[in-house]
Parts: C-alpha cells; structure tokens; sequence
C-alpha cells in the first residue's frame, strides 16, 4: 500500500512535469521571501469561484497594491476621477444617488454604476454582459471617453515613471516591472476580496444562534421566494442570466442592452440581473438608475411593465405586489445588507499621496 | 474493503495514463530531437503588387475606387510546419503582431523547431479562441497595443484603416477592425502555404522566407467590397467574417 502511495505521488510529480512542459499550465508559485499569500476566506457551500486564481494567487502586496490603485485618480486622463471615485463602499460599490455614471471633465455615460462584490464567481461582465473575464473589466471604465478617458498605453508609462509604483509593483511581483497585465492583476486582486456573504439573511440561513427573520421578513421571503427567485436565484441572488424585464424604452439613451454583444435580435433590451444583496444600500436601480427608490422597482413589476418582442415571460403579465407584499418585501430585502462588509476597514478609501 | 480496492486503482490509473501520455509525447511534435532550429519570416506589404506606403499613395480597389491606407497590422500565431516527408510539426505557441509601421514587427523568429527539411508553413491569421477569453495577456497580446476591444471582449484580429473619397463616413474614413471569434462570427482563418522549394532548418545555417502580404485582397475575393457601400467595419459579425474569407487569400512567398 506505501509502496503504491510513492508510485502514485512519483507518477502525479511526472504528469505534472509533463503538463508544464507541453506549456498547458501557466501556474505561478508563490516563493520564499517574496510577497506573502493572502487568503481569501470564503464560506462553506458555495461554487468554486469562476476567476481561475492560478495564474494570479492573491498576496497580500498584490492586494495592497490593487487598493492603492483603485482608490489612485491619477489613473484617470485629467487625475480627477478613480474607480473608488464612482464605486462607493458605503454603497456596496455603487454610485449612492448617481443614475448614469460620471467621468472626467464632468462627462456622463449611459448606465448605471454596477454593485460590486461577489465577482470573483462572475463570468461577464457590465450590463451587457460585454466582458468575458474579471481581470480585463477595469480596461473599460480606464479608457471610456465618459468614464476614466485615458490610454491604456500612457497610463502604463506614467506608472512606470512614478518611484512609489515601481516600489509597490516588486512588492507585489518581486521585480518593478510595470505592465498592463500586472496592473490588471493586481486590481482583481483587490476586486476579488470584496465578498459578501454576512447579512442577516445568510446568519438566518446558518442559523446563527440567536438570530431569527421578523414575522414581517420571514413573509417577504416568502414572497421573494414565489416572485422573485426565479432570476434573484440564491445564494447569489442573481442568476447571471440576461433578461428584458419591460423597462419602457428610453429614446434619449437608446441603449439596446445585450444585442449589441451579441447582434442577435433576440437579446433586444436584455440587460443582465443584478444581484439584490445590499440592494437597500445601493439605489438608485436599473441598468439607466431610473428608480431611485425601491418601491419605484415594486411598483414597475406590479405594474408598470411594458410589453415588447423580447419581453421576459416571467414579468410578461407583471408581478402583482400588493402595499403588504412590498412592505414585507422591503423588510425581508434589508435583511440582505452585509453591514461588515459596508464598513470592512481592509476595503475602505486610503489616501493616495 | 470496496474502498481500498478502489484506492489502490487509484494509483494504477494514474500509471496507466502516464504510460499513455509519456508514450505520445515521445514520438509527438512536442517532444522535438535534441537539435533544433528556428525559422525567420520576413514580410512585404503591397497593394495589388505595389509596394504599401502609409497614408501617401493612393490605390484602387476591385471596384475601382480610390483609397489611400493609413494603418496595417494583423496577429499571426499557431504555426506548423510539415517535413517534406509529411509530417506536421505543431510549433510551440507564439503570438506576433505585424504591423506596416514598425519595420521590427515585419521580421520574426518562430519558435524552435527540429532541424530538417520541410515543403510547407501553415498559421493562423489572428489570436486563438482561448487567449481571447483567458483574461490580462503581455506582450504582442497586451491590450496596449489597441488590438483589444474594451466594449466587447476580443481581439481585433487584423486592422486596415486609411481613406476613401467615395466613403460616406467622417473624413472619407476607411476602417475595417476585424475581430470576433465565436460561431458565426468567427473571423479566425488558417493560412497554408507550399514553400517554392523545400526549406533546409538546421541549427548551423539560419532560414529565412519572405513572405509578402497584399491588401489588395481585403476587398476582392470572394467577397468584393465597394467602399461607397461599405467602409468601416468594427464589431463581429457577417461583415466581418466575410473580410476574413478575403483576407486569407493575402500572402504569398516570394523566395
């Protein structure tokens, strides 16, 4: 039996040797005296998360050094505008209070500022859905006109003329090299310690000693259960899908949603599902942020959908809410605020010098 | 009891499939003889013969319409070469950005391969499915170099702007920025090309084929292109596709 066990630790040990040097692995190890592993606690029972972390082990420079840059203006064309700038921790990294999302010289795009948290389980990205991986999502809001409005290639040059940058990327990576893709690494980093998963409504779910819905929450997730889950699917309260959920058509904005990723007529006005945690933290809602509060939202699928070709079947009638349901709908969506990770003190704005 | 027995299978599958894989390597293009050689591509770029000269000469197209090109670039990369014997060499991955401006992009170095002799060169024009989804990429792959589209991810595989005085666009505009490689949509194409005469690859004398690229070819055949119809193409799809089934036809070796 030992015997076998050597034979099979020394045939593993040949595989992956042979793996490496038919270059089918890209896998970075961590070395002594090098940046220091961070680990990312996740709670038990969910999916292994989507973002492949092999070719990018969070460390604790690395992740450092993704803050430093995320919360940095002077990653923007004009040195006003950060990511931290529209993506507010107070507002699960929303916009609080922004329908459309702001940019350089005052500029203003066509959506809304997406949540995050929670991407690291996440295959596209943006409202269409337009972005196939975690990593390369902050190319986007870097180089449009209306959001950060820089070139990729000049941002990369002036990090490597900054002294502090070069400091901090051989922390991260152990030499100061300055590249696009250690810049995007190093913000997934960062973006992939956001995790929410500790509000009431998961210490229910554990069931916490001492915690307990309210009669009021325990029928809104009732109701959320019969109305709501079939998209808000839990435990993420999202299922990734891309629907139309009969938002009236906006003339001035004109935005198609998916079907500009895709050019299939069948994903007219379809924008993806967003995730309802820390929802009551972070309106206002919508793809375009045309509701400011979320009984504007209850309202809408009560009755407020607008039919068109690509309409979602399950919206297609509405979904009736009446003043009881949407108050207990709104008791039972509180309970979906992770006050930790609101106020986590790793994640919070850090002066940039 | 059921247990063990399965635990101790354990092992033995794994030797089985080290056996495998170990056999097939040996004898597989991955595992190349000792010695070994690299071959240089060198790259011309005409307009229906004519040398290309950015932004001052202009052309006509097939259909007989001025043009002037400001910008030519494209990714080749997944090379093989095939022995005069038949077998097919599968050169490690390399990705190259040529690019008409940057005389350094137009000379290029393939991976290894083993010496010996060989009748044939294939690539592929543009960047495989895999790398187009595989997050932050370096080098001739990093985004830096404006071949990445932010709004849609994807490589724009091969990029030929310049003007036209029949375009309907601003400032005459003539853009084709082909990408997209899914389904229908895909504009991936392979290259295949016979060598005139076999090239000889060893370690001692270096190699070296010319190959010229004509962008005559983007807007010919099979799917002739008038830029009073059409002069910019930006996003995946038919259109696109469609440039790629002219763009393959564009090399040629000329040694």
């Amino acid at each position: 039996m030992r015997v076998l066990s050597i034979i099979t630790l020394f045939a593993l040990g040949l595989l992956f040797a042979v793996l490496e040097a038919s270059g089918t692995r890209e896998h970075i190890t961590l070395s002594p005296g090098g940046p220091e592993p961070y680990v990312l606690k996740l709670p038990p029972g969910l999916p292994s998360p989507v973002y492949d972390f092999s070719k990018n082990p969070l460390t604790k420079q690395g992740v450092a050094l993704g803050r430093h840059l995320f919360y940095d203006p002077k990653l923007s064309r004009d040195s006003t505008i950060s990511c931290g700038f529209c993506h507010q921790q107070f507002a699960a990294f929303g916009h609080y209070d922004h329908a459309l999302a702001h940019g350089v010289e005052g500029r203003i795009g066509v959506r809304s500022v997406p949540t995050l948290f929670n991407l690291i389980w996440q295959k596209e990205f943006m409202w269409d859905g337009g972005v196939n991986n975690l990593e390369i999502q902050p190319l986007t809001p870097l180089t449009d006109p209306n959001e950060m409005g820089e070139d990729l290639g000049k941002l990369v040059k002036r990090l490597q003329k900054d002294p502090g940058y070069r400091k901090m990327f051989k922390e991260a990576y152990g030499t100061e090299e300055i590249t696009s893709q250690r810049l995007f690494r190093a913000l997934t980093q960062f973006i992939a310690t956001m995790v929410s998963f500790e509000s009431k409504y998961d210490s229910v779910m554990r069931k916490a000693p001492g915690v307990a819905f309210t009669p009021e929450e325990q029928e809104g997730y009732v109701i959320f259960q019969q109305k709501c889950a079939a998209c808000h699917r839990e435990p993420f309260f999202t299922d990734n899908s891309y629907r139309n959920n009969g938002l009236p058509y906006l003339p001035a904005l004109n935005d198609v949603g998916r079907m500009r990723i895709t050019s299939n007529t069948g994903d007219y006005l379809k924008f993806k599902v967003p995730s309802l945690r820390n929802v009551l933290k972070s309106s206002p809602y919508m793809h375009d942020g045309r509701f400011f509060d979320i009984y504007q939202v209850f309202n809408h699928y009560n009755k407020g959908v607008e039919q068109s070709n690509t309409i979602d079947p399950l919206v297609k009638n509405g979904i009736p809410l009446t003043d009881k349901d949407q108050r207990e709908l709104y008791m039972f969506l509180n309970t979906l605020t992770d006050p930790g990770f609101i106020a986590n003190s790793s994640l919070s704005e850090i002066l940039i010098r | 009891m059921i247990l063990r027995n399965f635990l101790l299978a354990i092992p033995a599958a794994y030797l089985c499939l080290l056996l495998f894989t170990g056999g097939t390597t040996h004898t597989g293009p991955r595992r190349p003889p000792t010695r070994t050689a690299s071959l240089q591509l060198h790259f011309t770029h005409v307009v229906n013969g004519r040398p290309m000269a950015l932004g001052t000469t202009a052309y006509m197209n097939a259909a007989g319409e001025s043009f002037t090109i400001t910008m030519f670039k494209y990714y080749i990369s997944n090379f093989t070469l095939t022995t005069t014997t038949g077998q097919e060499i599968t050169l490690p991955a390399a990705y190259f950005l040529v690019n008409e401006s940057s005389d350094s992009t137009k000379r290029i170095t393939l991976p290894q391969a083993p010496e010996g002799t060989y009748q044939r060169i294939s690539f592929m024009i543009g960047v495989d499915s895999i790398h187009n989804m595989s997050g932050a990429q370096t080098g001739a792959l990093d985004p830096v170099n404006g071949m990445f589209w932010t709004w849609n991810s994807g490589y724009i595989m091969a990029k030929l702007e310049g003007n036209s005085p029949v375009s309907k666009q601003p400032l005459n505009l003539v853009e084709f920025h082909i990408g997209g490689f899914k389904g229908a949509s895909n504009v991936l194409r392979r290259v295949q090309l016979n060598f005139p005469q076999p090239v000889k690859l060893s370690a001692a004398t270096p190699a070296t084929v010319q190959l010229t690229a004509d962008a005559y070819t983007w807007f010919h055949l099979p799917n002739a292109i008038s830029f009073k119809k059409v002069a910019s193409c930006t996003t995946p799809g038919t259109q696109a596709a469609a440039v790629a089934d002219n763009y393959r036809n564009m090399f040629s070796i000329s040694n």
